[in-house]
């Protein structure tokens, strides 16, 4: 009952089929209310036109047409729901059984709904029902369902598949649960959505195949259906005789009832399936026009390559705006690797994206700037953007080697960026392709091979050379290992930093193993609740923490050397980050946090030692200065 | 914070006569998968031996395609083993199981999964998830369902633990609903539990607090533990004695400390090398170790590792080592602690040898 609710305020068309169903089974209960006469009743003058005594009309016969609309609706809507609940009991009964006992009976029951499939629908039923011919509404329904439940259960026995692998089935089984009470209480459940969808759809079948038998005049004809209404409609020659309405009428019926149906199902969709709509478009700014950006005079002799000013960014949900990056100023010198590190949540990947400008709806940059070489990312429109992305900077993902195409061989893959950026010669592109295999360390007759034929990862080191395929100057690479098993891992680091080397590209790496970091990078910042807390030459970090939280984070994993000891992991869990943290945002989880100054004040992030600086009142008693807490 | 000695308890010697009977021996494990149509087939766990003692945690480290969840689930009966013989507690465990002698079977071996999310019915409460194990196993009596499913949230740090019964696993965090698991592992008052990778889903920030609970429980009730990882350092936090998977074979099984300490199998030897190290240099060493796991479907005639060993002889190609015992409680399966077959020469001489044994 709640979830009909929900299904209903969450998607419009839902609750518009419901009304309509609904309206149409009050026709049908209310039938005697909304008429005096009966349907069968031949006590009328023939072909008389609608109105007066009769809304719709009387027949060739004298039956008023209105009554037999309101009577017809309840036997085909009788009809409709009957077929529809045994079908979909059938189909559930087998497809989930299929899928819970798997091996010969699976295959039993595959082949069964397979047949079921290729039989070709209508003939079918029309042979079904010469055979069950007399035996009344019954038999028809049984032939119905016989002929619809075969849909559903494949659907469903391949979602019960899927379902069946899940650990919380499996966690069922080990726990001793018996096999009956896994398919009611656990799986049955998790799939009442496609169980309700396949009952409208072979609810909508029936109403149409019953419509089609009456038409064909297989049905019991005597009985008043709507299509039994259209057969004698047809037969007596209604629209030779200008009768339209005879016709329009039940037709109508069966075309609103079966938009009804369909509606309810495209609702049990929306709301089962939310699909976030996609604008394939360049993240939103929103920062207002400053008069004249402020000329920051090159104070740091070296020019950074990636100059990252007081961005904000997040995410515009329906319950307002969440802040995951909070006014982060961070720069990456050329040839330099950044490490970024922090829990989930931290924002650290968030405002990775928002300064490459590729924060998909509904992220949003709230303010702040972001230039590469001098050129303010965060301007550009989307022409001058497609020209800079990937030629000046590209992007490798956690689970990016699932951006390769399966269907294509990985050379085009790899041209592919190239001819997008003008390299269209195919000796050029060629010799490009086997160069950056070399770089990245993959045989050169890869470039023949199909995704599905490489490892994971190979792929993720495909996915590499198609990032370094235009010699950008930055990469940033987030979590670019974490699916990978260690000695993978390791390996392809060792490719990323002597690639790194040879073409002195900077990066930065985004991860939560932080001793993975401190081994791999020039510098490391620490973000935390989307702040960043300290930021230091890596082997600084390591040997001197500043934060508590760096120091805790450190601690957090256990060595591979020295005691065996007991070690703490961080108890409690970083803030709301839908609220103003106009306090140092790691208070509460700190042990050694000092009350009346940390929880009232926010820390600034001040230098402590030359290249090391950390925003913590332990260390400096500077407060920041909240900018954006106004607006 | 206080340093305790979280590993300062007797390690199990499951072959002492006075000793009760090791909580599992399994003897020749063997599981062979038949994939796809064809019938090719995958041998996922190649004739593993080893044993779990009382209230011991056995690490068991290996990458993906080892096969060290594969014997998980075939303790578990997930899987039937294809041959090889298990005992639980000194009693043998028949290969089939079925019915009651199955649900009995089940009440002392419990499993962790890996991921919290997946692991738990997101339409049951925490209450109902709980309360199922008591029913099946015979532990709740009218009235006290609610009071023992308290006790269980309690007991892993979910306090109090009547505010969480009524909640769904989306209204907790992922480190609250491997406690939970935890708990449902509890319930049935398990002798041995399954941990397969129980903190590899979590956060870097709760993932020490998972594994402490674990070394709590099994301190508190003496349970015995496999526990499953990729993760070297993990192990050897959590373990007493650590076992080392490669391509379905048990490679190196020995003391936690000796195994992490000074392996002596090469691919272990590889797999530390490998491992995160803040204090080390990147590309101090590198990895003289090309390639990847083989084709299970395929395997190399002799020693798994032989294509990728720098410290290969031709007698690896000839046959599987055995495993030659290395230190006290300590095994590796490598012809180099045989010094005859030693000093063949080398079979791959291009993988120049990193380190000797």
């Amino acid at each position: 009952m709640k979830g009909l609710l929900t299904i209903l305020r969450r998607s419009p068309r839902a609750a518009f089929g419901v009304g309509l169903l609904a309206a149409l089974l009050l026709l049908a209960l209310l039938a005697p209310l909304l008429t005096p006469y009966s349907p069968t009743s031949q006590a009328f003058g023939t072909w008389l036109k609608p109105g007066g005594e009769h809304l719709l009309g009387t027949t060739a016969l004298g039956q008023d047409i209105w009554s037999q609309l309101v009577y017809g609706a309840r036997l085909t809507l009788l009809i409709g729901f009957t077929a529809g609940l045994v079908a979909t009991a059938i189909g559930t009964a087998l497809g989930l059984s299929a899928a819970y006992f798997g091996g010969r009976t699976d295959e039993a029951i595959n082949v069964l709904i397979n047949v079921f499939l290729v039989l070709p629908g209508l003939p079918l039923l029309i042979i079904a029902s010469a055979f069950l011919r007399g035996g009344g509404v019954w038999s028809i329904i049984l032939v119905i369902a016989l002929t619809g439940w075969a849909w559903g259960a494949r659907v469903l026995r391949s979602q019960a598949l899927a379902l069946r692998n899940r650990d919380f089935v499996q966690a069922a089984i080990v726990s001793g649960e018996r096999p009956a009470r896994i398919i009611f209480a656990e799986m049955l459940p998790n799939l009442a959505g496609l169980i309700a969808a396949g009952f409208f759809s072979t609810a909508l079948y029936a109403v149409l195949s019953e419509a089609a038998l009456a038409f064909l005049g297989m049905g019991d004809v005597s009985q008043v259906t709507w299509g039994t209404m259209m057969y004698w409609a047809q037969a007596r020659g209604a629209l030779l005789q200008g009768a339209w309405w005879w016709v329009a009428a039940p037709g109508l019926c069966i075309a609103l009832l079966g938009t009804a149906f369909a509606l309810v199902n495209f609702g049990i969709d929306e709301v089962t399936n939310p699909r976030v709509i996609h604008e394939a478009r360049a993240t939103r700014v929103l920062r207002r026009n400053r008069a004249a950006p402020q000329a920051e005079p090159a104070l740091e002799p070296p020019q950074p390559l990636l100059a990252i000013r007081h961005l904000s960014a997040g995410y515009v949900t329906p319950q307002g705006p969440v802040r995951a990056v909070r006014d982060v100023t961070l720069s990456v010198a050329p040839g330099e690797f950044l490490g970024l590190a922090g829990e989930s949540g931290c924002g650290k990947s968030t405002l990775a994206f928002a300064a490459t400008r590729l924060l998909d709806a509904p992220g949003v940059v709230f303010d702040g700037e972001a230039r590469l070489a001098g050129q303010d990312l965060l301007a550009l429109n989307p022409a001058e953007l497609r020209r800079v992305r990937w030629k000046d900077y590209s992007l490798v993902f956690q689970a990016s080697m699932n951006i390769l195409n399966p269907v294509l061989r990985i050379r085009e893959q790899v041209y592919d960026a190239m001819q997008a950026h003008g390299v269209q010669d195919r000796g050029r592109l060629e010799a490009r392709a086997r160069e950056l295999f070399a770089l990245v360390g993959i045989r050169e007759d890869y470039l023949n091979a199909y995704p599905h034929q490489l490892s994971g990862g190979m792929k993720q080191r495909v996915v590499i050379a198609i990032a370094l395929a235009l010699e950008p100057k930055l990469v940033v690479m987030d979590e670019p290992t974490t699916a990978l098993d260690v000695v993978v891992q390791r390996q392809i680091l060792q490719e990323i930093d002597a690639v790194r080397k040879r073409l002195g590209i900077s990066i930065v790496f985004i991860t939560h193993d932080l001793s993975l970091l401190v081994e791999m990078s020039d510098r490391i910042a620490i973000m935390y609740a989307g702040e960043v807390v300290e930021e230091a030459p890596a082997h600084e970090l390591y040997a001197q923490p500043k934060h508590p939280y760096t120091r805790r984070l450190m601690g957090a994993f256990p060595p591979l050397e020295g005691p065996r000891e007991r070690r703490e992991g961080i108890p409690g869990r970083p803030p709301s980050l839908a609220q103003d943290i106009p306090y140092c945002p790691f208070f509460e989880r700190c042990p050694n946090h000092l009350p009346g100054t940390c929880d009232v004040f926010k820390p600034a992030r001040v230098e402590v030692t030359s290249g090391h600086s950390v925003a913590c009142f332990l260390h400096s008693p500077a407060v920041k200065e909240e900018a954006y807490a106004a607006d | 914070m206080p340093q305790t000695e979280p590993h300062a308890r007797s390690t199990a010697k499951p072959n002492a006569a006075d000793e009760p009977a090791p909580a599992l021996i399994l003897e020749g494990l063997t599981k062979v998968f038949q994939v796809g149509r064809s019938g090719r087939s995958v041998t996922a766990v190649n004739n593993v031996t080893l044993s779990i003692g009382r209230g011991e945690v056995l690490g068991l480290v290996g990458e993906s395609g080892s096969g060290k969840s594969t014997i998980a689930r075939l303790i578990a009966h997930l899987h039937e083993p294809t041959s090889g013989a298990m005992c639980l507690a000194g009693k043998p465990v028949p290969r089939q199981l079925r019915g009651r002698a199955l649900t009995r079977f089940r009440k002392d071996v419990q499993m962790i999964f890996q991921d919290p999310f997946a692991s738990l019915n997101p339409l049951h409460t925490i209450g109902y998830t709980l309360a199922r194990p008591l029913e099946i196993h015979g532990f709740a009596r009218k009235g006290n369902v609610q009071a023992q499913v308290s006790t269980l949230l309690d007991r892993v740090g979910l306090s109090p633990g009547a505010s969480y019964a009524a909640k769904r696993p989306h209204e907790l965090s992922g480190g609250q609903r491997q406690r939970v698991v935890i708990a449902r592992a509890l319930a049935a008052r398990p002798e041995l539990i399954l941990a397969d990778e129980p903190t590899s889903a979590l956060d870097v920030s709760i993932r020490l607090d998972i594994m402490n609970l674990l070394l709590d429980l099994r301190d508190q009730e003496g349970l015995s533990m496999l526990f499953i990882t990729h993760d070297l350092a993990g192990a050897r936090y959590m373990s007493d004695r650590i076992a080392v998977m490669y391509a379905g074979y048990l490679v190196e099984i020995g003391p936690a400390e000796r195994v992490i300490g000074q392996p002596q199998m090469p691919y272990t030897q590889l797999l530390k090398r490998a491992a995160p190290k803040p204090e080390g240099n990147l590309n101090a060493g590198g990895l003289e170790a090309p390639g990847e796991i083989p084709d299970l479907a395929n395997l190399p005639p002799g020693c798994p590792f032989e294509p990728r060993c720098p410290h290969a002889r031709a007698v690896c190609r000839a046959g599987l080592p055995r495993m030659y015992d290395v230190g006290a409680g300590h095994q590796a399966r490598c012809i180099l602690h045989d010094p005859e077959l030693a000093a063949q020469p080398l079979l791959h001489p291009a993988l120049q040898p990193h380190a000797t044994l």
